[in-house]
């Protein structure tokens, strides 16, 4: 089974929400630049390089801080989850925002000596044994490197490439990008403000990212707590439609997604073996569900691929107890059969069948 | 040699093993270990600029997946068990910073004149 890559994986939506981004981008710009310059304590610039080196690094800070609210938000309401689809193209709008900004800043302050721009940038200000003046771009290069690295491997080929558990243990440096930049921020620009406009800005979004993590994760945790080695309640037996699936959520925080077919259900794994899309979003066609996002098909009986594909996913056991559809949270070996568990009497005779 | 220098050579060898690398794994590496990218190459630029930066990762996963070294279950191990520590980690060093920033930032006395200290000629 293949779906060749392509650059960029655009639709309908992500149409829209990029659009909506960089119109968001063009306006925050416009608005530092020329509407607000007396809030922001910047109406007499130096220069407009420097002008807009500011403008830009706002900007990529707002960025930053948006990207890193979307995760936790979507996890505590799932009505956020339109914004969380398409996030990757806003993380790699901030790199370029954050690039940007470094390049007005060399370009400034370390273009016009003799010695190498970049070798000013790193020896200009060696005052790493103080605090006050400590050398602050060094907090923003390593933020811009880790932005820089979670861009370039935002396509689709290295999810595939490094798999799933790599590719997202790489991502956590955003969190390590996002603590640096606030350093940067509060040893660097922060220094220098005679209102205190920023600062609060700073604070306020600091706080938001750190809350809304902490909480997403103390619910989470909570959950986990509460069902540690014991079978999950998935629904009950009416609960569910011909052909489709209910999702549900194991401790460990992966997914697993129940199927209904024809009158018996069956759980595998909720990430598709090619680039872990949903496949309990899909429904189920001859016999097989169908990834949504680029049309893998797995036997939900056994997780494996009609031949002569060979993408195999985890399946998972079933059992009814107080009334309940329940999966026990260890994962079976990808491609293991499991036998359907066929559904009680009085909940098939409810069964909506879709044709 | 300075030390800022020496980064910066540094900085250029690190990319320019990184570009090597890339010719190779796209003209080469690319094909033989996904099957997905064969014939297709308007994409493999992108892929260009992380694999400068993350060429050691990029060998060693070329080398598993070519060797057949790579184990099955890690792929679906949660990932997510480690989150909570880093976004902890992440929240410390952030009040941290914050803190620290704010407490060593000077205050200008509000009725400051700024005075010339040579005559105008």
């Amino acid at each position: 089974m293949s779906v060749k890559y392509i650059p960029v994986q655009w639709n309908p939506n992500k149409w829209v929400y990029d659009a909506i981004m960089l119109a968001g981008v063009a306006l925050f710009l416009w608005v530092f630049l020329y509407v607000t310059p007396e809030t922001l304590s910047h109406e007499r610039p130096i220069n407009a390089q420097v002008h807009n080196a500011r403008a830009f690094g706002a900007c990529a800070f707002l960025m930053l801080t948006l990207t890193l609210c979307i995760g936790p938000l979507a996890r505590l309401d799932r009505r956020f989850l339109p914004l969380l689809y398409n996030r990757r193209h806003f993380g790699v709008m901030t790199a370029f925002v954050g690039l940007t900004h470094a390049n007005y800043i060399i370009n400034w302050y370390f273009a016009f000596s003799s010695t190498n721009k970049y070798d000013g940038l790193i020896t200009s200000n060696t005052s790493y044994g103080q605090l006050a003046g400590f050398p602050f771009e060094a907090f923003g290069i390593f933020a811009l490197l880790c932005l820089l690295i979670l861009a370039t491997t935002s396509h689709d080929f290295w999810l595939k490439f490094l798999t799933a558990p790599i590719w997202k243990r790489l991502h956590y440096l955003i969190y390590a990008a996002y603590a640096s930049v606030i350093a940067h921020v509060s040893l660097g620009i922060l220094q220098d403000q005679k209102n205190h406009f920023f600062t609060v800005v700073v604070f306020i979004g600091a706080t938001a990212v750190c809350l809304l993590h902490i909480l997403a994760w103390r619910q989470e945790s909570a959950e986990a707590k509460a069902s540690a080695g014991t079978w999950i309640d998935v629904a009950e037996p009416g609960a569910f439609r011909e052909g489709f699936a209910k999702i549900t959520r194991l401790p460990s925080g992966d997914r697993v997604a129940v199927f209904l077919m024809e009158g018996k259900l069956s759980a595998i794994s909720n990430a598709c073996a090619h680039q872990n899309g949903p496949l309990g979003e899909g429904k189920i066609i001859d016999c097989l569900v169908t990834c949504p996002w680029h049309g893998f098909q797995y036997d939900v009986l056994n997780g494996q691929s009609p031949a002569p594909f060979t993408e195999q996913i985890p399946t998972y056991r079933l059992r009814f107890e107080d009334g309940k559809v329940q999966v026990h949270p260890d994962a079976n070996a990808p491609g293991t059969p499991v036998d359907p568990l066929p559904l009680p009497t009085e909940a098939t005779s409810n069964l909506e069948v879709t044709p | 040699m300075t030390t800022g220098e020496a980064i910066v050579f540094g900085v250029q060898i690190w990319g320019g093993i990184g570009l090597f690398v890339a010719a190779l794994f796209l003209f080469i590496g690319i094909d033989r270990i996904d099957e997905d990218a064969q014939g297709a190459y308007v994409f493999r630029p992108l892929l260009i600029p992380g694999i400068m930066l993350i060429w050691p990762l990029v060998l060693w996963r070329w080398w598993q997946i070519e060797s057949g070294t790579a184990a099955w279950l890690p792929r679906y191990q949660p990932v997510r068990q480690g989150h909570g520590v880093a976004i902890v980690i992440m929240s410390l060093v952030i009040v941290v910073a914050f803190v620290t920033g704010m407490s060593v930032r000077q205050t200008w006395p509000e009725d400051f004149v700024p005075q010339q200290l040579t005559k105008a000629e």
